[in-house]
């Protein structure tokens, strides 16, 4: 003996497909005649085994007409196996239709009877079990008005009911959890757990993956009547979902290549695959627009693109650290993507000392090895009281009347001095305006609600947004606008906006950095991701160490090699990568003549940091590519 | 016989949706009117007498009572019509709920031919009311009229049965049992009295020997009418009768069962 609640061994289920059906005498006697009987079979299930034990729950997933209710209805009894036998023991409750089995013109009160009746409940049995259905249902008011005048919900909720009153051995569901309130479904969810719970046997049918998931913990996939694949629901499910999501961008793609076949102009050209453009073109494409978006580089995503390299993440063009307090653009991103839960926290090294970032507790308590807040914002008053500076000429005057001697000599003077290439003292001192300083012990560098990194990187979040968009890489806008300038209507241009005009006003500029990027054969170089190096005879600002961006990551593969990057700040001179726009009065007003020509061309839209010249966190840039968006479409 | 057992026990287990349908069906059909039950009785009434002035006339001479001679001929045919013709849509008009759950088939055959059967019994109040407006006479042998409706029962059951499941198959089933009903009654004794027909030797040979309802429209007769224990050859016809029609209508539908779903 075994010891399986349902055994399905080796069923088929045929059915009649002829085209037309004969179902009267009449015509059966012509067809005879003629010889034109026809029976054009059709498995409806092929090979089917299923076998389950006591307890265990089973969702059944597949696309529309793949055998899933027809294997239920088999189980349940109500279909035949052409081929193959169908063994249960215990009851069956089978919830395949809520309310199957109603007389419209009956009340609540006596569909509750021939309702129980037909499941195969005897007359006392209901009797006893009458006030315990109406309360799940929750009708008792509308007990004696014909049940045609019911609702749906109020029908499923009956039928649900009657369903579930017994704790039956076996329990089939077929997707009628997807009518009601979603109170209804929550008690329904409740109920069925607390069968599972009580040793219910589960077969659950739905079209939600995730219900399956939660609900069950196996699962068969079926398709045209085969069984694709059984096992644990986790694995099923995503197995099912990559295929329906794999044909889904199939078809899409079918589509398009079609058009573009067709030659059909696009609605818009993306001009830069990076956050901006990409959010741009997964907006317009939802809705209804078609893009198409070239990129100067080998690859998308612009700057945020990261670079997998034997499993670590790089950030190729520096650390990126998605981090925002606008809730829309974090359940966005989250959407497309998983982040992790990184908090940015840098640390500092000056000579042989290291200290926290940014300027908090933990910094002044190492510098002075004070304990409060009111000792440390004593120090540094009495630090600055001691300069008697009252108009700060230069940036080093103002940082010292800022933050004192100690704080600026150590961690601020060096650091940017190389960023800027120049001598404190000969820097304006309006770079800076002013410098946080945190009295309290907490090293996270942002302030903001959310924070965190794709996990997997940038890259695939970029991805998933120009799924089923048209790309083309390595394509520079000019030239491709030259070459076809029929293909496209109108144009989202994010490179330098210096550069679309031709440099008819001069160069904007920009600071930038350089990276020197190198595999270690160590398993942790640094032991933070960010580490600044404050000293000025250090020659790089930075080290980047990759790894340490995707702690999650190196939980479940701890790689015994590293990546570091180290970060030089380099001056700027047209034709290198820009990084970030000097936000200084010359290149402002320069910038604003280059805007009122911008304004003059209609058919573009100039966005992101280097259309805009304006410096974007990642945040930033996609509610302004969003706004942008809506902009479009009220236009 | 373990096969028979676990039928037996799957028809215990629904006993009470048997009684569940019956009740619906009566109740459905009295619910909202007026007077309710007593349709049973007045609409039998009623056809009654308009037939009565109709026919009496025509056969007086050979009938004495006629509205009682006629009442137990009409009830038991007006019985098997409404019976099987309600039977063939039994399988047929539950499609929804048989293509959703487990409950066999005959179930609802079964409860259509009963509360036909019940209905028939509450227009019994019918006949009495005829017999005593005209004053028949009342004999010990109505008690046992019960035997022939069983009889009867057993019949249209069976009949039931098969009718169900042609239909399944054949949906213009129910066009040709029409024509076979009109038939039925006019060459059952329903209307006239069999001697009337004395001239037409093989056609009263036709109806003793192969009309079925000749059998219990006799012995009904013979019972209420005629007030004397039916023939040994109308007695034991009838219980062999519906028993074997009862036997082809349960192997039919048995052996055709497992496709109706494909076809309803």
């Amino acid at each position: 003996m075994n010891d399986y609640v349902i055994d399905v061994d080796r069923v088929s289920i045929r059915f009649n497909l002829a085209s037309e059906k004969v179902d009267n005498l009449k015509e059966y006697a012509i067809k005879l005649m003629k010889h034109e009987l026809m029976f054009q079979e059709f498995l409806a299930l092929q090979d089917v085994s299923l076998k389950v034990k006591k307890g265990e729950s089973w969702g059944l997933i597949g696309t529309n007409g793949s055998g899933k209710s027809t294997l239920l209805k088999t189980i349940s009894g109500i279909l035949q196996p052409y081929k193959g036998t169908v063994t249960t023991k215990g009851t069956i409750a089978p919830l395949i239709e809520l309310g199957a089995g109603f007389d419209g013109n009956l009340t609540g009160r006596e569909n509750i009877y021939l309702n129980g009746m037909v499941l195969g409940h005897s007359r006392k049995f209901m009797d006893e079990h009458f006030d315990e259905i109406v309360q799940f249902a929750n009708l008792k008011k509308f007990l004696d008005s014909p049940i045609k005048n019911f609702s749906s919900g109020m029908k499923a909720r009956l039928g649900f009911s009657v369903a579930t009153v017994v704790n039956p051995d076996i329990l089939i569901v077929d997707e009628v959890l997807e009518v009601g309130d979603y109170n209804f479904r929550r008690r329904c969810q409740e109920r069925m757990q607390q069968m599972l719970a009580g040793g219910t046997t589960l077969l659950f049918v739905s079209h939600n993956i995730q219900t399956v998931k939660n609900l069950c913990d196996n699962a068969i996939w079926l398709d045209k009547g085969v069984v694709r694949m059984a096992g644990p629901s986790e694995l099923v499910c995503n197995a099912y979902k990559e295929e329906q999501d794999r044909i889904a961008k199939e078809k899409k793609e079918e589509k398009r290549r079609k058009l573009r076949e067709a030659k059909k102009p696009y609605d818009y050209l993306i001009v830069g695959a990076g956050l901006y453009g990409a959010v741009f073109a997964s907006e317009m494409t939802k809705k209804g627009k078609r893009c198409l978006v070239i990129d100067k580089r080998d690859h998308i995503g612009g700057n945020v693109y990261t670079k997998d390299v034997d499993g670590i993440q790089v950030h190729q063009y520096g650390a990126h650290i998605f981090h925002t307090s606008d809730k829309q653009v974090w359940n966005y991103v989250n959407k497309l993507t998983e982040f992790n839960n990184y908090i940015n926290s840098p640390v500092a090294v000056y000579k042989d000392e290291l200290y926290n970032l940014p300027f908090n507790m933990n910094t002044f308590s190492r510098l002075w090895n004070l304990r409060t807040p009111k000792e440390v914002q004593a120090k540094i008053q009495e630090q600055i009281a001691d300069l008697h500076i009252t108009e700060p000429q230069n940036l080093e005057e103002q940082a010292l009347s800022l933050v004192g001697t100690d704080v600026y000599e150590k961690l601020i003077k060096g650091y940017t001095e190389k960023q800027w290439g120049r001598d404190c003292r000969e820097l304006p001192a309006f770079i800076i305006r002013r410098l946080p300083l945190r009295f309290t012990y907490n090293n996270n560098y942002f302030n903001d609600r959310y924070q965190g990194i794709p996990v997997g990187g940038y890259t695939q979040m970029v991805e998933k947004l120009l799924d089923n968009i048209d790309v083309m890489l390595e394509t520079d806008f000019f030239t491709y606008r030259k070459e076809h300038p029929e293909m496209f209507k109108k144009v989202v241009y994010t490179g330098m906006i210096d550069e679309y005009f031709d440099y008819c006003y001069g160069h904007l500029e920009y600071r930038t950095v350089r990276f020197e990027t190198e595999r270690l054969e160590e398993e942790n170089h640094q032991g933070n991701a960010v580490v600044n190096y404050t000293e000025r005879e250090v020659p790089y600002t930075r080290v980047i160490e990759h790894k340490h961006f995707a702690p999650e990551e190196e939980r479940e593969h701890p790689k015994d090699f590293t990546i570091i990057s180290r970060e030089y700040s380099t001056e700027w001179k047209p034709g290198i990568e820009p990084y970030y726009p000097v936000n200084d009065e010359k290149n402002s007003a320069l910038y604003e003549q280059y805007a009122e020509l911008a304004k003059k061309e209609k058919d573009v839209i100039f966005g992101g940091r280097l259309g805009q010249y304006k410096y974007y966190d990642m945040d930033k840039v996609i509610r302004a590519a969003l706004d942008a968006v809506n902009e479009a479409g009220r236009k | 016989m373990n096969l028979l057992k676990y039928r037996i026990k799957t028809f215990f287990k629904y006993q009470d949706l048997v009684r569940e349908l019956v009740q619906r069906d009566l109740k459905l059909k009295y619910r909202r009117s007026f007077l309710g039950y007593l349709w049973s009785v007045l609409n039998p009434l009623l056809i009654m007498i308009v037939l009565t002035v109709v026919f009496s006339n025509l056969f007086n001479k050979s009938i004495k009572n006629f509205p009682v001679y006629l009442f137990t001929g009409r009830m038991l045919y007006d019985f098997l019509k409404a019976s099987t013709t309600n039977a063939m849509k039994s399988v047929t008009g539950n499609a929804a709920l048989l293509k959703k759950v487990y409950i066999p088939k005959y179930i609802f055959t079964f409860a259509k031919v009963t509360s036909c059967m019940v209905d028939m019994v509450l227009s019994m109040g019918a006949l009495l009311i005829v017999m005593v407006v005209t004053r028949a006479p009342f004999y010990w042998q109505f008690l046992l009229c019960p035997v022939v409706i069983l009889q009867l029962y057993i019949f249209c059951c069976g009949l039931g049965f098969l009718l169900a499941e042609l239909t399944v198959f054949f949906r213009d089933m129910q066009y040709i049992y029409n024509a076979v009903l009109t038939a039925w009654l006019y060459l059952t004794p329903i209307m006239y009295p069999l001697d009337a027909l004395k001239d037409v030797k093989p056609l009263v040979i036709l109806i003793k020997g192969f009309n079925p309802l000749y059998y219990y429209v006799a012995q009904f007769r013979d019972l209420i009418y005629y007030g004397r224990l039916p023939g040994p050859r109308v007695f034991f016809g009838g219980w062999i009768i519906a028993f074997v029609m009862l036997g082809i209508g349960v192997c039919c539908f048995q052996k055709a069962k497992d496709k109706f779903i494909l076809y309803i």
